[in-house]
């Protein structure tokens, strides 16, 4: 075999083809990433666990109505809109185990040096890893919600239940979902840049998504602050862009609530302060 | 060209490179050796920016590496087999290593011919050999085209065809006037492939020269002397820049003299010689005795035939 590839090296080498205009810009780093993520096979299991969570939890909504034959009413309304917004508590799961993993996926295997010895300054090659995270989470995100309203529609069809378009609440609550997972996704993805390690940074995630609304619920029975500070934890605030007719994400507005969007912002603002961390600390470390 | 100066990095406590400085020239093939954990991975890595320098600086072609425009067409590095995602195939981490600097698919295809890889391409390199993988870093080292080559352990892992066809690029790349330099534990392969060599032991530079100075250097001229007359002819030949050891009762290693002067001088006493052989040290040898931290120049006599000079023949070839 080397008797053969050897007169190809020293053939093939001087002739090697120099594109005119070639070099390192951020656009070929974002078409990189776009090659490495659709290149490996989690990326494909967890968005379509997000794609079948989202849908499959629409579905439950819109069959649990269809037989309950529900009449019309403020809550039924309700109970349309959260039928399609429900699906992100699936959704999140899967997308930031994604997000950590497009980084930490790097860090365990090693890719990180080669993808530093191609970007050596580093930040460019994290901001476009995450430019295509944020489109991709985006698009499938709003797929997902297309798809739930796609099929939850013929069984809400007749029950009284209806899920109006136009009414600027339902848009916005609908809008929050691809908008909180998001937000969820990067979060994942800048612990992940952080943490450098798939467990932990997985783990983390969760536990800031799980436990921690969990642990301010249980103090909620035992201290009269809790729900005040618990209000600005992540995921609370960040699921009262979903909110409707009283609920919010899995849990019920409260007095305590953030508004949907001070929720949101509050969400973003951690994580910008996440990836700010990340960022800085891709620049010092050793990779 | 690669030039550190005063290169330091410490981890905690433990200093894993202490202030070197040298240069890497183009046109020849560099290589750099020494023991495991002697700092060669380390600096390797601060050359291309892996790792951040605790003090001193290191550039390639005069600007340190994260100021390259064009990185992958400067440096190929092969710092780990393992810089790969094992997740995915050979031919899309190319891609995607080639997408970075808009290198073309037909360089990608060139670089999976030349490496060997075709018919692997498609796989996913989790279920790679050693050797696939090293063969793969070197197709990714080739990607850009470099002027400049940094191979750690290149051969490790390779079977015998490849450590010959490795032998032969790197020897082809310095050829064309690109500079290669090249970390190896394996001497004989260092002495093979080599035309200068930098030694590198605990974080410090111990020798920097062409390969032949560092063999010769290092044995300076050790002739063995079989002789009834060991006694006397120690007595004879004893002088400052001479070392004499002995392994067994009539045989003797004299360093810091020639086959000819020994010879004379026993001559000239008539004592009888049994054997009179100059020893064409190996570069493991040279290697041994510089790395050797507190017993230099101290010919440690195994009593085992010493390996053939072969090896140090060899490297002397024309550059």
């Amino acid at each position: 075999m080397s008797t053969t590839t050897l007169p190809a090296a020293t053939t093939t080498l001087p002739a090697a083809p120099r594109p005119a205009r070639s070099g390192l810009t951020f656009g070929r780093l974002v078409a990189s990433e776009w090659i490495k993520f659709r290149s490996l096979r989690s990326t494909w299991w967890t968005l379509a666990f997000a794609l079948g969570g989202m849908v499959g939890i629409s579905l439950i909504f819109g069959i649990g109505i269809r037989a309950s034959a529900v009449s019309a009413s403020d809550e039924d309304s309700m109970l349309g809109v959260l039928g399609l917004t429900f699906g992100y508590t699936a959704a999140q799961l899967a997308l930031a185990v994604l997000g950590a993993l497009t980084i930490t996926g790097e860090y365990s295997t090693g890719m990180i040096r080669s993808t530093l010895a191609a970007a050596p300054r580093r930040l460019p090659a994290l901001w476009a890893k995450l430019l295509v995270l944020t489109m991709v989470t985006v698009v499938v995100s709003f797929i997902g919600l297309a798809l739930s309203y796609l099929v939850t529609l013929p069984l809400l069809s007749g029950t009284g239940v209806t899920v109006d378009l136009g009414n600027d609440e339902t848009v916005r609550a609908l809008l929050g979902v691809p908008l909180y997972l998001t937000a969820i996704t990067l979060m994942a993805f800048a612990i992940g840049a952080i943490v450098r390690h798939s467990a932990g940074a997985i783990t983390t995630t969760l536990g800031i998504m799980l436990v921690v609304p969990m642990v301010f619920s249980i103090l909620g029975i035992f201290v009269s602050w809790a729900p005040r500070v618990g209000a600005y934890m992540p995921t609370t605030a960040g699921e009262q862009i979903m909110s409707f007719g009283g609920i919010a994400g899995a849990g019920m507005v409260s007095d305590y609530s953030l508004s949907p969007w001070a929720g949101i912002g509050l969400l973003g603002g951690y994580v910008v302060v996440l990836l700010a961390v990340a960022a800085v600390l891709m620049r010092r470390r050793d990779a | 060209m690669i030039e550190a100066r005063g290169l330091t990095k410490r981890y905690g406590s433990k200093t894993a490179v202490d202030g070197i400085s040298f240069s890497v020239q183009p046109g020849k093939v560099t290589g750099f050796l020494g023991p495991n954990g002697a700092g060669k991975s380390t600096t390797m890595r601060m050359i291309v920016g892996l790792d951040r320098p605790t003090a001193g600086s290191v550039t390639v072609n005069g600007r340190p590496y994260a100021e390259l425009r064009e990185p992958l067409h400067e440096v190929g590095a092969l710092l780990d087999a393992k810089a790969v995602h094992t997740g995915r195939s050979a031919a899309n981490h190319l891609a995607a290593m080639a997408a970075t600097h808009g290198i073309g698919k037909a360089r990608v295809r060139d670089v999976i011919e030349m490496t060997g890889l075709a018919g692997v391409a498609k796989k996913r390199v989790g279920g790679f050999s050693l050797g696939m993988g090293q063969r793969l870093g070197i197709a990714s080292a080739l990607l850009g085209d470099p002027r400049t080559l940094i191979l750690d352990e290149p051969v490790n892992g390779l079977d015998p065809e490849g450590v010959l066809w490795v032998r032969n690029l790197v020897r082809f790349l310095a050829s064309e006037g690109r500079t290669v330099f090249l970390s190896s534990h394996l001497m004989s392969e260092m002495a093979l492939t080599a035309d200068h060599i930098i030694v590198i032991g605990r974080g410090r530079i111990i020798a920097d020269a062409p390969v032949q100075d560092i063999v010769a250097r290092a044995t300076g001229t050790t002739v063995r002397v079989r002789t009834p007359h060991a006694t006397q002819l120690v007595e004879l030949l004893r002088g400052p820049d001479i070392t004499v050891s002995t392994s067994e009762p009539g045989l003797l290693e004299v360093t810091g003299s020639t086959a000819a002067t020994i010879g004379e001088t026993a001559a000239a006493a008539q004592l009888v010689l049994h054997e009179l052989t100059p020893i064409a040290a190996s570069l493991e040898d040279a290697y041994m005795s510089l790395t050797a931290d507190s017993v230099e120049y101290h010919s440690t006599s195994t009593g085992l035939p010493t390996p053939v000079g072969a090896s140090a023949g060899v490297t002397s070839e024309e550059n």
